[in-house]
């Protein structure tokens, strides 16, 4: 049993763990290469993209610099399992074109002879904040549409759903702007 | 053989002097388009019947000595939800193919008419207009004719891809969150979405009330000037149409920018671009003068609020035919209507007061410019099939997020030309020149000022 959360490595990897979120925000593209192990054998997912080896991870970092705004590690936790190995888990809070998305990121550090600490293996993933999740959209559209008589195919379902989840969080910092008890919508209407 | 790339100015002197027969102009485009369309999937209706007659009856003016009009003899297509007398009016569905027929022309088509132009056809659109790649289902996508691996960009694909083969010198469109700036910009030909209001939409089968635009798209400046001339005019059919008198713009200008102040829109325009748009805009601004930057309050947010519009107006547009013939939709866009339908009406209503309250905001950015200059789309074309882009490094789906800078403006009506920016061994990419309401005229003095300098150009593309 290789021994848990040993305070030294913890303190390591937190302080690499930050420095790599530094250069992530900063976008310091030759830092960002370096924290990765340069092997076929590292793997880094990203939220579309699949990258195996470092080959891959240089050119996608090469072509596809991400730009962040707003953004804001909400949770971290770090894993510790024996002097070499430990795994870190982190969520975001963060803004893409505008629209707030919730990121989790997730980490496998490994410590080597020669090169020291290195990411082997990481996964990152974004969630569209705050709506409902889709199964309650499901049941929301079959009531409007049984309401509007709009009959609903089992097969179309899913994606009226998701299109309403996608909806639902496009409206939610609309929503939150207040606008005046006056405001009204553009007249069309002449009598 | 006339070739295919005189412009409709070009076409109509000619015609009016007499040294060039309508007939035989007419005659090589119908040649033009059936050699094209194979290659480009453009055409769903060819009506060359229709154009020889108009092409007679213009020729016919011209030898009695009557006015044929400012477009006499030149050729155009209409994306295809413009009503054509005698024609089914499509609008990229297959459930409209079980429509009568249209009765009578739209009413800008009839007035193109009017004006001696020569109607070729209906062309290609995404379903419904809800689409920015015109990857139809139906109808198959219409093909880039400067890249035929590549989108030609929609909704209003399918009037862009017959202006850049040149085939015709203008074809008319619809804009309601940049369907006429998305594929002016991929093809690298102008286009012109006016102020709303500007141009009546009667007869012509539209998405989304509130957003509807209609506008030309067009291989010059002078073209795009001539059409947009011959369309004015108030019709009280169309509810939303001003009722103010015509306000002409010259086909020409030749006095310099005079005064014209332009700005740059920095923030959310320039953070999400590519290189290649944002270089685009930087050779517009400069041949511009233009000096100083402006940003528009949280653009993104009119975004979201023409999206809701979108979805709501667009889903309710459609119920009955949800109802009835759900799986005959495009599977593009039949969860997104289906969805829209279900719209929550705060959401609606919310969105409609903010574009209100987003008028006002906008408003003051104008009284520092006249013109102000972002990209009009993130990306040039996209190859068809194509799901992700990364402008600015960012990975986004494409068909999603190819109107993030069309939509807020279309959002509030503001009129905006499409700017085509060509670079040798590049694909072309379009500006938006962007104006307050009403001011459509200064946005043809800075078009003719990029056109004459050669920051700016619409050559038609040689199809292999």
């Amino acid at each position: 049993m290789p021994r848990i959360n040993s305070p030294d490595v913890v303190s390591q990897v937190t302080q690499l763990h930050d420095a790599y979120e530094k250069a992530l925000v900063a976008n310091d593209v030759a830092a960002l290469g370096a924290f990765f192990w340069d092997s076929p054998d590292v793997v880094r997912f990203g939220v579309n993209e699949q990258l195996y080896g470092a080959e891959a991870l240089a050119e996608y970092r090469r072509t596809s610099a991400v730009v962040f705004t707003e953004r804001r590690m909400v949770r971290r936790s770090v894993l510790a399992l024996g002097e070499d190995v430990a795994s870190v888990t982190s969520e975001y809070e963060q803004k893409v074109f505008g629209q707030p998305r919730h990121n989790r990121q997730s980490q496998v550090w490994v410590r080597f002879p020669e090169a020291g600490w290195k990411v082997v293996s990481a996964h990152v993933s974004n969630a569209l904040v705050g709506p409902p999740q889709t199964a309650s959209w499901e049941g929301y559209a079959d009531q409007v549409a049984a309401a509007l008589r709009l009959p609903l195919a089992a097969a179309h379902r899913t994606g009226v759903a998701q299109n309403l989840q996608r909806a639902a969080a496009i409206a939610a910092p609309l929503l939150a702007v207040d606008l005046p008890s006056t405001s009204e919508i553009a007249p069309v209407f002449v009598p | 053989m006339i070739s295919g790339s005189l412009t409709a100015v070009e076409i109509a002197a000619g015609v009016r002097s007499g040294s060039l027969s309508a007939l035989a102009v007419a005659e090589a485009a119908i040649g033009r388009a059936n050699a094209a369309n194979p290659r480009i999937n453009a055409f769903t209706t060819l009506t060359p019947e229709r154009a020889l007659a108009e092409a007679r009856a213009v020729d016919r003016s011209v030898a009695e000595g009557r006015d044929p009009g400012p477009l006499a003899g030149a050729p155009y297509a209409v994306k295809n939800l413009f009503d054509l007398a005698g024609v089914v009016t499509l609008a990229g569905s297959k459930i409209n193919r079980d429509d009568p027929a249209a009765p009578a022309d739209a009413t800008i088509v009839g007035r193109l008419k009017q004006a001696g132009a020569v109607c070729l056809g209906a062309v290609n659109m995404g379903e419904y207009a809800y689409d920015f790649t015109t990857e139809n289902t139906h109808y198959g996508a219409t093909r880039n004719p400067r890249d035929l691996t590549r989108s030609a960009g929609g909704s209003s694909g399918g009037s862009a891809a017959v202006v850049a083969a040149g085939i015709v010198p203008f074809a008319l469109g619809t804009d309601t969150n940049g369907s006429i700036r998305v594929p002016s910009s991929f093809c690298g030909i102008w286009g012109l979405k006016p102020t709303y209001g500007r141009l009546p939409r009667t007869g012509a089968f539209l998405f989304v009330e509130s957003l509807d635009h209609v506008g030309p798209l067009a291989g010059s400046v002078a073209d795009l000037a001539i059409t947009y001339n011959a369309m004015q005019g108030p019709d009280p059919a169309d509810p939303v149409c001003s009722a103010r008198a015509a306000e002409p713009v010259p086909s020409d200008f030749e006095d310099g920018n005079g005064s014209l102040r332009c700005a740059k829109l920095g923030g959310y325009f320039a953070s999400s671009a590519s290189p290649e748009a944002l270089d685009a805009v930087d050779r517009v601004a400069a041949a511009l003068g233009a000096t100083s930057a402006a940003e528009l309050p949280t653009p993104g947010l009119a975004r979201s609020a023409a999206y809701l519009i979108t979805a709501a107006e667009g889903g309710h547009r459609h119920l009955s035919r949800l109802r009835a013939r759900a799986a005959d939709f495009d599977p593009g866009t039949r969860d997104r209507f289906i969805a829209g339908a279900l719209t929550p009406a705060a959401w609606l209503l919310h969105a409609q007061k903010f574009r209100a309250s987003w008028r006002e905001a906008v408003r003051a950015v104008f009284a520092n410019a006249d013109i102000l200059i972002a990209p009009a789309t993130p990306v040039s074309a996209t190859e068809i099939g194509q799901e992700m882009m990364a402008p600015g490094g960012v990975s986004l789906p494409v068909k999603a997020h190819m109107g993030i800078f069309t939509q807020p403006i279309s959002f509030i009506g503001l009129p905006v030309i499409a700017a085509p920016v060509h670079t040798p061994g590049r694909m072309p990419i379009g500006v938006q020149l962007i104006a307050a309401p009403w001011r459509e005229a200064a946005l043809f003095r800075a078009a003719r000022i990029l056109e004459r300098t050669g920051v700016c150009a619409a050559p038609a593309a040689p199809l292999p």
